[in-house]
């Protein structure tokens, strides 16, 4: 610190005396806090990149199961659109994780989870067939 | 310099003597009734002359030896507790109507914000996947990223300010924290319970320090796991994510550290931020790296203690001259707390992070 006397921490570690320092009001500290933390996702947003959910795009568009990228199966799309998109038939895909045969083609992926079933599991058990098939 | 105030019953002895953090029963809480403030100015003296207590704001404070009465109540949100509540209070209700949106308001298929989306820790778990594989795990979109970028920057430009101006985690503990207080100030046996309990609770003082590392090992399980198994594996004893997807789909272990937390905040003020919160472990590693601090002027203080008593992440200011510790969430409260004009103050310079 400027007064020349020894420094130190709460954990009692000698500190280095400031070379320059500045007095912060705790006014300005507070206008700071939300500035920052609102400039940095008002940037976020305004090139695009704050999306918030999977089912639009960050410009609004709705986002439909298609193939691609096992990466691209995501929580929200049901089940039957997305065995529809990736052409496996449902009874296969239930069956691998031995999934109730009965399951509603509209149900979401995520209300399906269990010790046994999940996205990334299924995004796996994609890859692996896709790869598996000539 | 001005000689130690009177202490209240609960804490006899003197500042010299306390052990580096505040002990575990000096962590449970206090209620700012009359036994539990002291007054400054009945003792002590500054360069030979009584301190005045002035009830007056601090920009009209002048002079050596004049101290500021310490604000209760609602005059206690005056200044920057009034605007800091404010923006606690506004993130708050921004959550409170997306988990509402996503409750009832919002039928399948028909979702706008993923409440998920708005949590900056998703955007650290995911990081490393992203980064390496350029994809998000499950539950992870970009906004995560966006806000753990967010959260990160200011830890650096302002310490750890996300956690005491906006997590609205943070804001229930504190909420919980003021109802234990008001409670013990009406209800005497309340008070006389926490009172027992805090003698009872002494000997656990020398868990508080080993406790506080928990959180940096649950910062590393969160991103390990996640990168390695690509699921958010903190995420069903995330009590955020419980209380974001409270009604829909909330994991019971995350609904039971969220009650947990929340009772515990009755006792203590912000169990979850001091062990166990890993966006808090972040924080504070990039927080060491600030050049804003808060510093505390040996020649000004008068030895009153009340910054120590009224940190809610139980740092001892009062035996610091600068202020680094990584659990420090730039709440401000010692700031306000502290009776005497530029004792307590925050500083940006350098060398960064203060350290020799």
């Amino acid at each position: 610190m400027s007064t020349g006397t020894p420094t130190m921490d709460t954990t009692g570690t000698p500190t280095a005396p400031a070379a320059s320092r500045q007095r912060i009001p705790t006014a300005a500290y507070g206008l700071i806090v939300v500035a920052v933390f609102a400039g940095v996702i008002g940037l976020g947003m305004a090139s695009g990149n704050f999306q918030t959910t999977g089912r639009t795009t960050a410009g609004g568009e709705r986002v439909a199961p298609e193939g691609g990228a096992s990466s691209e199966v995501k929580g929200w799309m049901a089940v039957g659109d997305v065995a529809t998109a990736r052409g496996v038939p449902l009874p296969e895909l239930l069956a691998a994780f031995a999934l109730p045969a009965d399951t509603p083609p509209a149900t979401a992926l995520k209300d399906l989870e269990s010790d046994l079933f999940s996205v990334t599991a299924l995004r796996d058990w994609l890859d692996a067939r896709n790869a598996a098939t000539p | 310099m001005g000689t130690a105030p009177p202490e209240n019953g609960s804490r006899a002895a003197p500042p010299t003597q306390e052990p580096r953090h505040d002990t575990a029963a000096a962590h449970l809480r206090r209620p700012p009734g009359p036994r539990a403030i002291p007054a400054p100015a009945l003792g002590p003296t500054v360069n030979g002359q009584p301190l005045v207590i002035l009830d007056a704001p601090r920009s009209r404070q002048a002079g050596t030896g004049t101290v500021r009465r310490p604000r209760r109540g609602l005059a206690a949100l005056r200044g920057v507790q009034g605007f800091r509540r404010g923006v606690q209070l506004a993130v708050a209700l921004y959550v409170l109507w997306v988990v509402i949106d996503r409750a009832v308001v919002a039928t399948a298929g028909a979702m706008g914000t993923s409440p998920e989306a708005i949590c900056p820790f998703g955007g650290i778990e995911t990081v490393v996947t992203f980064l390496t594989a350029g994809a998000f795990v499950p539950h992870a979109h970009s906004s995560n990223l966006v806000l753990a970028g967010a959260v990160l920057l200011l830890a650096f430009t302002a310490r750890g300010a996300f956690c005491g101006w906006i997590c609205p985690l943070g804001f229930l503990q504190d909420i919980g924290a003021g109802l234990s207080s008001l409670v013990q100030r009406h209800v005497p046996a309340a008070f006389r319970g926490m009172r027992a309990l805090r003698r009872r609770a002494a000997p656990l003082a020398i868990l508080d320090r080993p406790l506080r590392f928990l959180k940096y090992a649950v910062l590393a399980w969160a991103i390990w796991g996640t990168a390695t198994f690509g699921l958010m594996v903190f995420r069903d004893v995330d009590p955020w994510i419980a209380l974001l997807d409270i009604g829909r789909e909330s994991t019971g272990f995350g609904l039971l550290v969220l009650a947990l937390l929340l009772v515990g905040s009755l006792f203590m003020d912000r169990p979850w931020c001091r062990y166990a919160c890993p966006l808090g472990a972040a924080n504070g590693i990039v927080a060491r790296f600030s050049p804003v601090r808060l510093e505390r002027s040996a020649s000004a203080c008068v030895d009153c203690n009340l910054c120590t008593k009224s940190c809610p992440m139980g740092i001892d200011v009062a035996k610091a001259t600068v202020i680094t510790s990584a659990d420090c969430i730039g709440c401000l409260e010692c700031v306000e707390a502290c009776p005497r004009a530029g004792a307590l103050e925050l500083h940006v310079g350098l060398p960064v992070g203060g350290r020799a």
